[in-house]
């Protein structure tokens, strides 16, 4: 019976667990094939050679300059500039100093930031603001004014526009008060220029007046033409005044100034006038871009401001 | 069964090892050489128009237009054809525009001059400037009147209107002022003669942004290569599909 039950045919049950006893054996071979060839795998990524970064100039840069690239693009850019030439032309030399050149100037951009020169140097700031402020109004200029906003603009703003007016006067003063020896009260002088006023008026000539009266030429105007703000300066706010109400041959009412009693006759006298739109339209579309333009780098100081925290000591105003 | 999955798997990581190992290479290789040199290599050139495309989409395409042929009304030249208003259309020219812009308010970038506003500046009348788009309409072989365009003409050479200091004696622009040229009935605002007059009167002043900063240099070289090659199919490897890479 045992020899019979030995030479009997293993089981099903038998087989599978003698097979489920073999089988870690040869799948243990397998998966270590699998893991050794990914662990070799994953090794050259982890142990290949790497480049620290910043020693090895990136791609589309020709430099690095305390880690900071100076671009392919600009040196061609600049080498042709410089040489007037394309690129491929430029010799080994050429190419070299351009570069030479980029470089040095990155190092001294690098020390002026070291030295905080935005800080302290006017001209950094200057131009700092003021490139910031070409990029604001950037956008803007795409965008021109229509007819209708250029006159609208002229409009509001005629007093820019006005042409300056223009005058020819003779100032006659009679002196007072010991002023160049003229011994005479302002009240016998403003008595005198009174009736010189009414000669004029009724059409003495001038000279016919200073020799009767004893007038003499003020010697502030030359008399001729002059342009309003010219005038103003030479005569002197208080004549100016008077002076700019007179017309063509008027004479004025007389004047008592610092150094005597004044009369004004007016030879020629053309008002200022505002220019008319076309005449003035090159300058109200330069004006109107100039507002434009400030307008947009207020509105960007605005949204600077309402995002900065500003504070001032006290005391202080802005 | 696990044996199997830890093999599929281990090739599986090769095979992206190998992969980006690859794209890493031509990535290199892209922005290593010089930019004109990148239109003639057929493998960077699939993988920058591949990279572009949807760069394109994204950034360019709302002045452009997706199909990449411009918009007159916001003066966006189409970039299909061979006409360049900045260089020839090489990759560095068209590189060097996307890096730092048209006007955009950077010193790098393209703004020597702009096109001034002769009519509301009021330095040419409404007759003067429809005379000079009558000329440019003779300039390009469409129907015109002659005794205007005769004064166009005149117009053109003046002092007054003096356009050969920008778009040269011969019309034919100057790239490096982006002064586009006249005889090629290509035009970026329109060339209709309203579109024409218009572009007189109130003049151009058109920009394009910067987009140095906002887009990687490598991007920035995929544009440019993708750019270059649909408007100079003949010239470079077609951008066909392929292996990307």
């Amino acid at each position: 019976m045992t020899e019979l039950s030995v030479a009997r045919p293993p089981s099903a049950l038998k087989q599978r667990l003698a097979a489920l006893a073999r089988r870690p054996q040869r799948s243990l071979a397998l998966p270590a094939c699998g893991i050794a060839i990914g662990l070799a795998v994953a090794c050259f990524g982890l142990f290949r050679p790497a480049s620290r970064p910043g020693t090895v100039v990136p791609p589309g840069y020709v430099a690095l300059v305390n880690q900071k690239g100076v671009l392919m693009s600009d040196l061609i850019s600049q080498t042709e500039s410089e040489t007037g030439a394309e690129f491929s032309d430029a010799s080994p030399a050429e190419r070299s100093r351009v570069l030479r050149e980029m470089i040095n100037e990155e190092l001294l951009v690098q020390r002026g930031l070291a030295l905080d020169l935005p800080e302290t140097t006017t001209e950094v700031r200057d131009t700092m603001a003021a490139a910031v402020n070409a990029q604001v109004v950037a956008p803007l200029l795409a965008i021109a004014p229509s007819d209708a906003q250029l006159h609208a603009f002229y409009d509001t703003h005629r007093a820019k526009y006005t042409t300056g007016g223009t005058m020819t006067v003779h100032d006659l003063v009679l002196h007072v008060g010991g002023y160049q020896n003229a011994d005479q009260s302002v009240a016998q002088a403003e008595e005198d220029a009174v009736e010189a006023v009414y000669q004029l008026r009724s059409g003495a000539s001038i000279d016919y007046v200073m020799e009767h009266f004893g007038f003499v030429d003020s010697g502030r105007v030359d008399n001729t033409e002059e342009l309003d703000f010219a005038a103003k300066i030479h005569l002197g706010a208080k004549l100016y005044q008077v002076a700019e109400t007179l017309g063509d041959g008027e004479v004025s009412d007389p004047i008592v100034d610092t150094d005597g009693v004044h009369v004004l006759v007016m030879d020629q006298r053309e008002l200022p006038s505002v220019a008319d739109f076309s005449v003035a339209r090159a300058q109200v579309y330069s004006d109107y871009r100039q507002a434009e333009l400030q307008r947009a780098t207020q509105e960007n100081l605005a949204v600077l401001r309402s995002e900065a925290q500003i504070l001032l000591a006290p005391g202080e105003t802005e | 069964m696990l044996a199997a999955a830890a093999i599929a798997l281990a090739g599986a990581a090769i095979a992206a090892a190998d992969l980006r190992a690859h794209r890493e290479r031509i990535e290199y290789r892209l922005l290593a050489v010089l930019p004109n040199e990148a239109a003639a290599d057929p493998a960077l050139v699939r993988f920058a128009v591949a990279q572009a495309r949807p760069l394109f989409e994204q950034y360019c395409a709302a002045c452009h237009g997706a199909d990449m042929r411009g918009n007159t009304a916001l003066g966006a030249p189409n970039l299909t054809d061979q006409v360049w208003l900045y260089g020839s259309g090489s990759v560095y020219d068209i590189e060097r525009t996307v890096l730092y812009g048209i006007r955009s308010g950077q010193s790098k970038a393209r703004n020597v001059t702009d096109m001034p506003a002769f009519g509301l500046r009021g330095v040419l009348t409404d007759a003067e400037i429809r005379d000079v788009v009558q000329y440019l309409l003779k300039l390009n072989r469409r129907p015109y009147d002659a005794e205007a365009a005769e004064e166009g003409h005149t117009l053109y050479y003046s002092t007054k209107g003096d356009c050969g200091d920008c778009h040269a004696g011969d019309a034919r622009g100057d790239s490096d002022y982006g002064a586009p040229d006249l005889t090629v009935n290509v035009w970026d605002s329109g060339g209709d003669a309203q579109s024409l007059y218009d572009s007189i009167y109130f003049g151009r002043h058109r920009i394009m942004p910067a987009w140095l900063g906002t887009l990687s240099l490598e991007q920035i070289r995929a544009l440019a290569v993708y750019i270059h090659t649909v408007s100079h199919p003949t010239a470079t490897a077609a951008p066909a599909a392929g292996r990307e890479g």
